[in-house]
């Protein structure tokens, strides 16, 4: 014998669930006591973890409005200020170091066009080749 | 929102089953507990801002997935999803029949019926030692759409699967267990 008719099937299958729940409910209140205890520690613990809105610290002068206060404005500017002082040193640092390139490399080109140039020069292909292509004028 | 009270209502409503379930899945107390702590946090750090109706959804959710993770850290996730038979054919389970093994009983009269306590536990722990030789699919549906009461659509919704195979799981478990009680002679 089969059981043909699936709504009857599936309201014994949902009895029978049902009964097994009843017996698994009964089998929760005999859990041991430390483990109780140990489900109540976890649960306080979740609740402390919850997480609360976020207000903004804010203080209601005595005019009404709403203001962060003077502490408030230092903090934030006392926050920005290395930021700043460290951009202008490296703004600083790098115009210093442009100059003194460009002094070194002005002391250099002053040297060539001072020194008198050696007879070995000429016999150098380079400097013909130099001087051919216009670069001596 | 969920006030504290109610967060810490609907915890200590569902703790004891969670750890139950938890115990048949994982077969550690110990573990269970962690798992189920974990998921206590997770719900009250993450979605404790949530409606007081979604917390049941998500915990389960929570939970379930609390429990996958620990099978990965045991790295024996491949023995819990290697479990062929979640994905079988029911051919065997053809010829049975719900009715036989369940129609002759009268649910009030056996609920009611007076047994010693001893009976009691002993009928329990068979219940449940076969609740654990269930597939973990089917033992996950079962618990969560009898146990926890939840509709077939909530259950897929935590399992993330589709309602036929809620159905199905749920099906497949009824039937395993009530025949395996029936071989031992245990009536509901």
């Amino acid at each position: 014998m089969t059981t043909t008719d699936p709504l009857r099937a599936q309201k014994l299958a949902d009895q029978f669930g049902r009964h097994v729940a009843m017996r698994l409910d009964a089998g929760t209140t005999e859990i041991p006591y430390e483990v109780s205890e140990r489900l109540r520690a976890a649960r306080v613990r979740a609740l402390q973890v919850r997480r609360q809105p976020e207000v903004a610290p804010v203080m209601v002068g005595r005019g009404g409005v709403a203001t962060l206060g003077w502490t408030g404005w230092f903090h934030r500017v006392a926050s920005v200020l290395p930021l700043l002082v460290l951009a202008a040193g490296l703004v600083l640092i790098h115009g210093l170091m442009t100059e003194r390139r460009a002094s070194e490399l002005a002391e250099v080109d002053a040297a060539l066009l001072t020194d008198d140039l050696p007879p070995a020069a000429y016999a150098d292909p380079g400097f013909v080749q130099f001087l051919k292509s216009g670069g001596g004028d | 929102m969920a006030t504290e009270r109610e967060l810490s209502d609907f915890l200590l409503s569902v703790e004891k089953r969670a750890f139950k379930r938890t115990v048949y899945h994982v077969r550690e107390e110990e573990s269970a507990l962690d798992i189920v702590q974990d998921s206590m946090m997770k719900l009250a750090e993450h979605y404790a801002d949530k409606p007081p109706n979604e917390l049941p959804m998500l915990f389960q959710r929570i939970l379930s997935n609390c429990t996958l993770d620990w099978f990965r850290r045991q790295k024996t996730r491949n023995a819990l999803f290697s479990n062929l038979s979640d994905f079988e054919s029911a051919s065997d389970d053809g010829d049975f029949d719900l009715l036989e093994t369940y129609s002759s009983s009268d649910p009030s009269q056996q609920v009611e019926s007076a047994e010693d306590s001893t009976r009691r536990a002993q009928i329990l722990r068979e219940i449940e030692s076969e609740i654990m030789e269930l597939p973990a699919r089917q033992r996950e549906a079962f618990l969560m759409r009898y146990w926890e009461d939840m509709d077939v659509a909530e259950t897929a919704a935590a399992m993330g699967c589709s309602e036929g195979s809620v159905k199905t799981h749920c099906s497949r478990a009824v039937a395993a267990l009530s025949k395996a009680l029936k071989a031992k002679g245990i009536q509901l």
